[in-house]
């Protein structure tokens, strides 16, 4: 079997020295779609932060595969309209990684955010200013940019938060789309069970700040 | 002797004030960005602090609020010592509270603007000069200016532009989104530090240069000017730092020549640029319809023109081409059948068309639950599509079919591919959003129609355009009229001349 692409052995998270989820163990593996649950507050964003390193490790172990890109889409009202960005111009900043401060963006990396762009069907809105697209769309352009990093795991926090149900519908086709065609490993918080069932592998749920598994048949 | 000339007696000071005026502008977007406003005059004000400070232990005074100005280099130092120490140990200050304080960050710049303007006050109080000294600095009178300040206002200057622009993308990246820089292994506590670091310096260089008020009209004004009307992030520093720059050099002359401070009238110049630019762009944005105001134009000439052509009985051959096929425009190959969804209405209105039996008409304003809804403007646009689609080659799907894939209007091309995908449909899907529709009493019919083709085996969009402007209908009594008369224009519009 193929090594996880990231692994939590007993891990808590939290901040100022004090736990919200502890002992979590989990292997995030390529090619697999999870969906995790839980009300608000139960931590499922800060087990989700753990993971990407943006929350203290307070206990256990992290490991991740060497050279993982993760692309991470994080809820879109954490970004700010008022910045005079294009949609493309959002996107581009994912191939900021790779690009010395002293090269200029060029050709590759724009023919990689127009590939990314195309990915999350998102073409159309590439010249528009970012700030004034509806919640769906920001999302596709959200969901591009972190296409645009190559990643080998995609995170997702709640991306379908305030979208109508066919287009949040749309963001899950196009994600278990993505997952088969790449191989991507799919991690997405959500608050609705329902349209997941159908798409995903298996649903992590986080109460009372620990994690459980649920396997999904199909 | 005009104040641009070389032997000018303040060409100096009028290019140090350029200087400070550029990395401020620039410097601003992300001070508005950001919400650092009040760190904006909180810091200004401690440089101010640093200065008077200084001058207070070596017991020195200041020439007319500019740099200090005297026969040796010493207290010069020493002012730039406290200006950029001052600067510094406030940012520094600021930056160890955030980690340990439960206090807001407002809070803590306020007590830290408060702090600094009583220090100001005290230190020049306690100097027996001070008087002189303080009123220069807040007025910001940036008269005398040696070549060596200038030198070194300019070796700061360069710098800072130099690191902006080299670091411009950690800068925004760190700004805009500094979860994403760290998932790319960029840490935005390094671009934040560097971002402060250009900040403190131009700052404690501009404060000592031109005053703390003309630093933070200077790192606001051209930035909100900039905000406004700026296409992209690059433009934005590109517009503040010119603003800033026509500003400075304007205010500077009109102080001359009126002998008034020459801080406060390029803070009131920039202001003044700030609410022009603001004016421009809410009439750009009222008159995003410039149809709105062209459209009022080219309605008469429309009117006029079809006036004509109906009385001399033009309109027998509009009939013998109805059927005939046009050119495809930009559409793609018809190679394959396509599905005409309901377009999505995002006007705001009913756009429901008058029944020919008023009855009915009658019977739904009378609230009867069992009176369909009737047809609206959108179902005859749908019909009038899928007509002109034929007419350039296309096979047509019946729409009892495309009722199946989606009874309602899908939101976007993305999610009309889905409901194609899900129904299993193997046409191409034409999905449409009306987001204007008003027909003026001059018999216009103000349109704007988006409209998409969306493969639903892999939800691509294989060609989009869009119908937006006036369309004269002068024949038409009614909006059934109108939308008939208008639409194989508005759908020639969106498919392109060929």
């Amino acid at each position: 079997m193929e090594a996880p692409l990231l692994r939590a052995d007993d891990a808590a998270f939290g901040y100022a020295g004090r736990s919200v989820v502890s002992d979590v163990d989990l292997q995030i593996r390529g090619g697999e779609f999870v969906a995790l649950l839980g009300p608000n507050g139960s931590g499922k964003t800060t087990l989700l932060r753990g993971l990407l390193g943006f929350v203290p490790l307070l206990a256990g172990r992290i490991e991740r595969r060497p050279g993982l890109r993760i692309g991470y889409v994080p809820q879109r009202e954490t970004l700010d309209p008022l910045y005079p960005l294009s949609a493309e111009d959002v996107v581009l900043l994912a191939t900021y990684g790779d690009t010395p401060p002293w090269r200029l963006i060029g050709r590759s990396q724009r023919a990689r955010a127009s590939a990314a762009l195309d990915a999350a069907r998102a073409t159309p809105l590439a010249r528009k200013r970012y700030g004034e697209l509806s919640g769906g769309q920001r999302q596709r352009v959200l969901i591009a940019r972190a296409l645009a990093v190559q990643p080998d795991l995609l995170v997702l926090d709640e991306p379908t938060a305030g979208v109508d149900p066919e287009t949040a519908e749309g963001i899950l086709v196009m994600l278990d789309d993505l997952r088969r065609a790449r191989g991507l490993g799919i991690w997405m918080v959500s608050h609705h069970v329902a349209p997941l069932r159908a798409r995903v592998d298996r649903i992590a749920t986080v109460e009372d700040g620990r994690l459980c598994f649920e396997d999904v048949t199909r | 002797m005009s104040f641009l000339s070389s032997d000018f007696l303040f060409r100096n000071a009028l290019a140090g004030g350029l200087f400070v005026a550029l990395l401020c502008g620039m410097l601003g977007v992300y001070v508005v960005l950001r919400r650092f406003a009040l760190l904006g005059v909180a810091l200004p004000q401690a440089s101010a602090a640093g200065i008077a400070c200084s001058f207070l232990v070596l017991g020195h005074s200041h020439a007319a609020g500019g740099l200090p100005h005297a026969a040796s280099g010493a207290p010069h130092a020493a002012a730039l010592v406290g200006s950029v120490a001052a600067t510094f140990g406030a940012l520094a200050l600021l930056v160890f509270t955030s980690r340990r304080s439960q206090i807001p960050e407002d809070g803590r710049i306020g007590a830290l603007l408060a702090i600094a303007s009583a220090a100001t006050v005290l230190f020049v109080a306690a100097n027996p000069k001070g008087d002189f000294e303080l009123t220069g600095l807040l007025r910001g009178e940036l008269l005398a200016i040696s070549d060596g300040d200038l030198a070194l206002l300019a070796g700061v200057a360069l710098a800072t532009a130099a690191l902006f622009g080299l670091f411009r993308r950690e800068l925004l990246l760190a700004s805009f989104d500094p979860d994403f820089a760290r998932t790319l292994g960029k840490d935005p506590r390094r671009a934040d530090a560097l971002l402060y670091s250009l900040l403190g310096a131009t700052i404690s260089i501009g404060v000592m240069t031109a005053g703390p008020l003309v630093v933070f009209g200077f790192l606001t004004l051209p930035a909100l000017c900039a905000l406004r009307v700026a296409p992209g992030i690059g433009w934005a520093f590109a517009i503040a730092a010119a603003v800033s720059a026509v500003s400075s050099v304007a205010g500077f002359g009109i102080a001359y020549a009126a002998d008034l401070p020459a801080g406060p009238v390029d803070v009131a110049v920039a202001a003044a640029l700030w609410l022009a630019v603001s004016g421009f762009a809410r009439l750009r944005t009222a008159a995003r319809s410039r149809a709105a105001l062209l459209s009022l134009l080219l309605a008469a000439a429309g009117v006029v023109s079809g006036g004509c052509a109906g009385v001399l009985g033009a309109g027998d051959g509009d009939e013998a081409s109805a059927l005939a096929p046009l050119p495809r425009g930009t559409l793609p190959d018809p190679t394959r059948p396509v599905v005409v969804l309901r377009f999505r209405n995002e006007t705001g209105q009913t756009l429901r068309l008058a029944d020919p039996n008023p009855l009915k008409d009658l019977g739904r304003a009378a609230g009867d639950p069992f009176a369909k809804k009737g047809l609206t403007a959108l179902d005859q646009l749908e019909a009038i599509a899928a007509e002109e689609l034929a007419r350039r080659g296309f096979t047509l799907v019946a729409f009892e079919e495309a009722r199946r894939v989606a009874p309602n209007a899908p939101a976007d091309p993305a999610s009309a591919g889905f409901a194609a995908q899900r129904a299993g449909l193997d046409a191409l899907v034409l999905q449409g959003t009306l987001s204007r529709f008003t027909l003026s009493p001059s018999r216009v019919l103000l349109i704007t129609l988006d409209l998409a083709l969306v493969d639903p085996r892999d939800g691509r969009i294989v060609w989009s355009g869009r119908a937006h402007g006036p369309f004269p209908v002068p024949a038409a009594l009614t909006l059934q009229e109108a939308v008939r008369d208008a639409g194989p224009p508005v759908f020639a519009r969106a498919f392109g001349a060929g």
